[in-house]
């Protein structure tokens, strides 16, 4: 049975189509088809971030108002044949789709893959809503700054309203010695506020910033922190039990493991 | 003293009676000064008029949608059994029904709202008499009440009781962080800081809101609690 994931977060910059793009590959890795779907409309990035952006021919768009078929528009990943990008348009915007076209449009792309994962746009307008009116599942993520959060908590009021189940919480760069000296919202202060579930913790990473530059998503490189965890949320997201460990900036000093906190990811037993 | 205006809550939602008999200019200009006092409350609320058997004319009508304009105020309906009341609302492009006098609001003060959710960023909590939350009042959360407020649990976000004009009303807090806090016609800023660490009380104390713990508020003010 295949599930469509939405990624969002209320604020902008967050880190919500680096997860995607993460995700999905990382998801790609265990065998698994996955689809990524760009609802940015208008300010498209995933193809980027994924290197593909040079093979697009159609789009998101093209799809909806039926100048193309949804095989046609879908691009393979240059690692993995089993993960496609659908991008989104460049040249409309957010009206150029409705909720009900998300609705069909990921109802048909469950017929061909395990995930379909949507990145959807920032804010909470017409682009967020047809982003998550598909989804079976959302996952919020934030930063720990306390704007970040605040939108984040606008977002989880919104999708509950939504009536899209429990979203579930990914925290994006973290600083573990900001957060030791005090200057940074700890794990704990963000999930006292959000109060949700905690699907993973990313760390800060300068390789990111190379990375995504360049169009190499990070779980492909086994040096990077954040390409670790989020493999490791892409397997809870599987249903796979994996503590949640926060990589620290110092390899080897600090690698501690927040199970003892008693913060544990929702999964199935393994 | 008969009651000019009365504004109630029911199953419908609000429900603002205007006394039939009274002159008009007297009717409005107790509308006005309700309408000041909880402007906060009111501010975006939809109401049915009820102006009971008062024939109103379309320049009459006119001045009271005028009225709760300004006061971002939206007439869902007017009700009245008057003909040319309600031809006239017709014309106003407001709704008009015969007013049906069995099904009066509830005249019981005891109308208290029970929330059991976190209130988010965004989400407002909008109700005629006292609230009740279980759950974090988180910023950017708005509470307004015409009663009191109690949230057992943390409050960060911006609260509102006695919106109505209820300078006795008080609000409670298992940990006291608010944005902002406004007692009737008060508003208080949140002193920075690190919460006090046990739960706290909020009430008008002469011409500001004070803050102190439950435990020294029960001592001092009230023997009964």
């Amino acid at each position: 049975m295949s599930r469509v994931i939405t990624i969002t977060s209320g604020k902008g910059g967050v880190g919500k189509t680096t997860s995607t793009a993460n995700l999905g590959t990382a998801l790609a890795i265990q065998g698994l088809k996955v689809a990524v779907v760009d609802a940015d409309i208008g300010l498209r990035n995933l193809d980027v971030v994924m290197g593909l952006e040079n093979r697009i021919v159609y789009d998101l768009v093209d799809v909806v108002e039926g100048r193309c078929r949804l095989r046609q528009a879908l691009i393979k990943d240059k690692h993995f044949p089993d993960l496609c990008l659908l991008p989104a348009a460049q040249t409309r915007d957010k009206d150029a789709v409705t909720a009900d076209d998300m609705i069909a449009l990921t109802n048909q792309l469950r017929a061909e893959f395990d995930y379909v994962l949507i990145d959807s746009p920032a804010g909470i307008e017409a682009g967020f809503r047809n982003a998550i009116a598909g989804a079976d599942e959302v996952l919020i993520v934030t930063t720990p700054e306390v704007a970040a959060v605040r939108d984040a908590d606008r977002i989880i009021g919104l999708v509950e309203a939504f009536e899209k189940g429990h979203p579930r919480l990914i925290i994006n760069r973290l600083k573990p010695r900001m957060v030791n000296r005090g200057e940074m919202m700890s794990i704990d202060d963000v999930l006292q506020i959000l109060a949700i579930d905690l699907i993973g913790v990313v760390p800060d990473d300068e390789q990111i910033v190379t990375s995504t530059n360049r169009g190499e998503v990070a779980v492909l490189d086994r040096s990077s922190r954040a390409g670790r965890a989020f493999a490791e949320i892409a397997r809870r997201l599987a249903g796979e039990d994996v503590p949640i460990t926060v990589f620290d900036d110092n390899p080897g000093l600090l690698n501690r493991i927040f199970g003892a906190f008693g913060i544990r990811a929702r999964g199935s037993e393994r | 003293m008969t009651t000019l205006v009365a504004i109630k809550g029911g199953k419908d939602g609000l429900r603002m009676h205007l006394n039939e008999a009274a002159g008009w200019s007297e009717v409005l200009g107790a509308l006005r000064s309700q309408l000041d006092q909880g402007a906060q409350f009111f501010n975006g609320a939809r109401v049915i008029i009820d102006i009971g058997n008062r024939s109103l004319t379309e320049e009459q009508l006119a001045e009271l949608m005028t009225l709760m304009r300004e006061h971002h105020l939206e007439a869902s309906a007017l009700a009245s059994t008057s003909r040319e009341s309600r031809s006239a609302a017709r014309a106003a492009g407001v709704v008009a029904r015969p007013v049906t006098r069995s099904v009066t609001a509830p005249e019981s003060p005891d109308n208290a709202l029970f929330v059991w959710r976190t209130v988010r960023s965004g989400q407002i909590v909008r109700h005629h008499g006292d609230v009740t939350i279980v759950g974090d009042v988180n910023a950017g959360a708005e509470v307004v009440a015409g009663g009191c407020v109690v949230v057992w649990g943390r409050l960060r976000g911006t609260v509102h009781a006695g919106a109505l004009g209820n300078r006795t009303a008080i609000i409670c807090a298992i940990e006291l962080r608010p944005t902002q806090l406004r007692i009737a016609d008060l508003i208080a800023r949140a002193p920075d800081g690190a919460a006090a660490g046990h739960p706290e009380v909020a009430y008008i104390d002469g011409d500001q809101i004070a803050v102190e713990s439950w435990e020294r508020y029960r001592r001092s003010n009230r023997s009964d609690l």
